[in-house]
């Protein structure tokens, strides 16, 4: 079936839909979920792994997650934290060396195979630990994996491993795949990276290149009722323009990860039947951040650093360039984070005048046309608001005498040329905050990583009393002690400034109003959508 | 009648040249009306055209004000387009005279080399020489003449096969002048007005190249060119409309201007030669 069919019952129900819509205008309809029908998302790029073990990243799980699921998920109101997916509870030992997952009974994957701990324990060794590029130093020391019974699975670490950490980690790190499928060969090249076997709410369809990605319900799925939704299809938009007006000419039913531009959901609220949604994504917080070459002498320089600091005017880029739809940082930990964040750290508030008498003191003068020195500004190509904070930065550091050349690439050219051949003297990144510092933060500005590192410490910077903070943070298991260590962490961030964090920022969904079930987790674009259903 | 009158008669060749005036008075202006730098931001941001007379076509999604960014592209549109046609015409006519004039294998692999380079589209051979380079206005000229050279050199090499087989290129011949200064000094003057008259086809599509250049993310970032706006625009198209369509008309009339003038000056050129 490589087309859409549409039967005599669809188009049915669809009218009768439409007729119900417009009799019971503003009725509110008791909330029982309605099964069946057809979901249309835009999808915005096509990933070709889809296997979310090996590539943790929200462009591979908008897809996968509904197929294959972690142990488990975010949640607004669960405890830590998170809700149980495949494991029901879990705990850690006092010394750190050992946690322990019970696993939900009666899981089968979509082959009809049962689901055991021993698919946990050869995700968990063979894949999370070698192979997933967040795993890799979450799991580093992990050992082993015992499995007493089929329900039970035991991690072993060589050292003591924060429990506070691996819970953190669980919702985006802990993707479970089939040991039955991925023992044979090499595990890169399994077919089913493509059309990935899981345990979750919806089976792989198929792939068009160029035009969709199918998923079908599952029904032998554990969730009692659930999937109510028959099938999700994933409609390639790659054009940002093209998903608003897909919305309002009724093609798709969602578009998630701001694929609706920011300047247009103004407009776009104000269409009849469209709904614009905020929430849903505080689990994926995007950080806009000025990286830093510290190999040019200007820039290892603390006080060129506090004028650049100084110089960005913070509000203005939450309200021009994101449109409101952001927040202006303080450090390296967003505010939205509920275990972490401290606002006691030093702030460079917008000052152009002390940020030009910082830059005298350094020695800087400013030459006859105006210029102190020029530097290299290379913006990230992945969003049009990195672009264009890289814009508004050359305008920002022209005040104060800093001439910028503005080098436009697109991702692989920019990935090589910012973390492998450091060429580059300030950079403009999007990294990802994903609920605990050493997840993905922590490498920011830690020493001592191999060249080639994506959003990574690639700008040269070497703190011992940081990196020491960072080691000992990493191995210190009482959770407020470790919490009040990251809160060190970012007030000696926010002095130093080997980087420095302008704002954060999460994604905006625009969905038609008969979605529901919508933006109930922290990281609903990337969960299971197993609950979401279309409403008459 | 005398040329500039037959062409002062046409009124397509006068408006032509009328847009191409007002555009060289903008390139021109710029910095004297415009002083500083046009990216730097200037009032609040989507400011709509003709509300605040400071800043009368409005401003981007920056704030950046639009009719100084206009002003300041037209400058990077006029010397990309002019320099790349410039470097084309030059490249064309020396590979065409070499070829037309030395004949046999000189000619034979010049000749190979511009198939070679007209059977790769102009604008993919543009692409990829940017991409793989890094975007800067030097190379994005490069780029554009790298595809546009192929034009002139094949009318080079028609017009200097006829020519060359002339009497007075014989006489230079006799009186044992250098074969290379026969080739540019006696024939290819004689060779250029149809080179020439290619000018103002490659200027325009060198200027729509660029466009569409900077449109792609692939001009140099740190000037303002139209292509450029019209593609910051394409983001906000359905809430302000005018930021891509300024540039856009802005665009438009150029390249018209710059056709109709050149298409005027080949009618008088053409009708003098017919007569003579």
């Amino acid at each position: 079936m490589s087309d859409f069919t549409i039967s005599r019952r669809t188009m049915l129900a669809g009218s009768a839909m439409l007729l119900a819509s417009t009799a019971m205008p503003g009725i509110g309809w008791a909330q029982t979920p309605r099964r069946g029908g057809r979901l249309v998302v835009a999808a915005d790029s096509e990933p070709r792994n889809l296997n979310p073990a090996i590539v943790a990243s929200n462009g591979v799980f908008f897809i996968s997650s509904k197929i294959v699921e972690t142990l488990a998920e975010a949640s607004f109101d669960g405890k830590d934290g998170l809700a149980p997916r495949l494991a029901l509870s879990w705990e850690g030992t006092a010394d750190g060396l050992s946690a322990t997952f019970k696993l939900r009974e009666g899981v089968k994957w979509h082959d009809g195979k049962p689901f055991t701990s021993a698919d946990v324990a050869f995700s968990a060794l063979q894949i999370w630990k070698p192979l997933q590029n967040l795993g890799r130093t979450v799991f580093k020391d992990l050992d082993a994996v015992e499995t007493p019974d089929d329900l039970t699975a035991v991690f072993k670490f060589a050292k003591p491993t924060p429990f506070q950490l691996i819970r953190n980690a669980l919702p985006a790190l802990s993707s479970v795949v089939p040991k039955h499928i991925y023992e044979t060969g090499k595990i890169e090249d399994n077919p089913a990276n493509n059309a990935p076997v899981g345990t979750g709410p919806f089976k792989f369809g198929e792939y068009k290149a160029g035009q969709y990605y199918r998923l079908q319900k599952n029904t032998d799925y554990w969730g009692k009722d659930e999937p109510y939704l028959d099938e999700i299809i994933y409609q390639v938009l790659p054009d940002r323009t093209s998903a608003a007006s897909a919305l309002e000419a009724e093609e798709i039913h969602l578009a998630a990860f701001s694929a609706v531009p920011l300047a247009d959901l103004d407009r776009i609220s104000k269409v009849p039947g469209l709904k614009v949604i905020t929430k849903g994504y505080e689990g994926l917080t995007y950080q806009l951040v000025v990286e830093i070459n510290h190999r040019r002498k200007e820039l290892a320089d603390l006080k060129v650093r506090q004028a650049i600091a100084h110089a960005i005017d913070k509000d203005f880029v939450v309200k021009t360039i994101f449109l409101g739809y952001a927040a202006t940082a303080t450090g390296p930990v967003p505010k939205n984070d509920p275990q972490f964040y401290t606002a006691d750290v030093p702030t460079y508030a917008f000052d152009v005048a002390k940020a030009n008498a910082l830059l005298d003191e350094a020695g800087y003068i400013r030459g006859d046309d105006g210029k102190r020195f020029s530097l290299k500004l290379l913006p990230a190509p992945y969003f049009n608001e990195t672009r264009q904070f890289g814009d508004y930065l050359r305008q920002a550091l022209a005040a104060i005498g800093i001439d910028a050349e503005l080098v436009n690439n697109d991702s692989p050219a920019h990935i090589k040329a910012v973390y492998t051949d450091h060429a580059f003297d300030l950079a403009v990144g999007p990294p990802v905050f994903r609920g605990d510092p050493a997840i993905s933060t922590t490498i920011l500005v830690q020493s001592g990583i191999p060249d080639g590192v994506p959003f990574s410490n690639q700008g040269g910077y070497k703190n011992a009393d940081l990196d020491a903070l960072i080691a000992r943070a990493s191995e210190t298991l009482d959770t407020s002690a470790r919490t009040e260590l990251y809160k060190e962490f970012q007030k000696q961030v926010a002095a130093d400034l080997p980087l420095i964090n302008v704002a954060e920022w999460s994604f905006i969904s625009v969905a038609r109003e008969t979605v529901e079930n919508i933006a109930n987790n922290p990281r609903w674009a990337v969960s299971n959508w197993a609950d979401t259903y279309l409403a008459n | 009648m005398s040329p500039l009158r037959r062409f002062l008669r046409m009124p397509e060749a006068l408006a032509g040249t009328a847009i191409l005036a007002v555009l060289f008075a903008m390139a021109l202006a710029a910095p004297l009306i415009f002083p500083g730098d046009p990216q730097a931001i200037a009032g609040p941001a989507l400011l709509p055209p003709f509300q605040d007379w400071s800043l009368p076509l409005g401003t981007d999604r920056l704030g950046r004000d639009v009719l100084a960014e206009l002003f300041h592209g037209a400058r990077t549109s006029l010397a990309v387009g002019l320099a790349a046609a410039a470097a084309a015409l030059a490249v064309g006519a020396i590979v065409g005279t070499l070829a037309g004039f030395a004949g046999g294998l000189v000619d034979d692999v010049l000749m190979r080399i511009t198939d070679a380079f007209q059977t790769v589209p102009s604008f993919l051979l543009a692409l990829a020489f940017v991409s793989a380079v890094g975007p800067s206005l030097g190379v994005v000229v490069v780029a554009i003449a790298l595809g546009a050279w192929t034009g002139p050199a094949r009318v080079a090499r028609a017009e200097v096969l006829s020519i060359r087989e002339r009497d007075f290129v014989a006489g230079a011949r006799v009186i044992g002048m250098h074969p290379l200064e026969i080739a540019f000094r006696e024939i290819l003057p004689n060779a250029l007005p149809p080179v020439l008259a290619l000018s103002s086809v490659i200027v325009a599509a060198a200027i729509l190249t660029e466009a569409a250049l900077s449109f792609l993310g692939l001009g140099d970032p740190n000037r303002v060119t139209w292509g450029g706006m019209i593609a910051e625009g394409r983001a906000v198209l359905r809430t302000a409309p005018f930021l891509s369509i300024i540039p856009g008309v802005a665009l438009v009339l150029t390249v018209l201007g710059v056709y109709l003038a050149g298409e005027g000056v080949i009618e008088t050129t053409a009708v003098r030669r017919s007569l003579s």
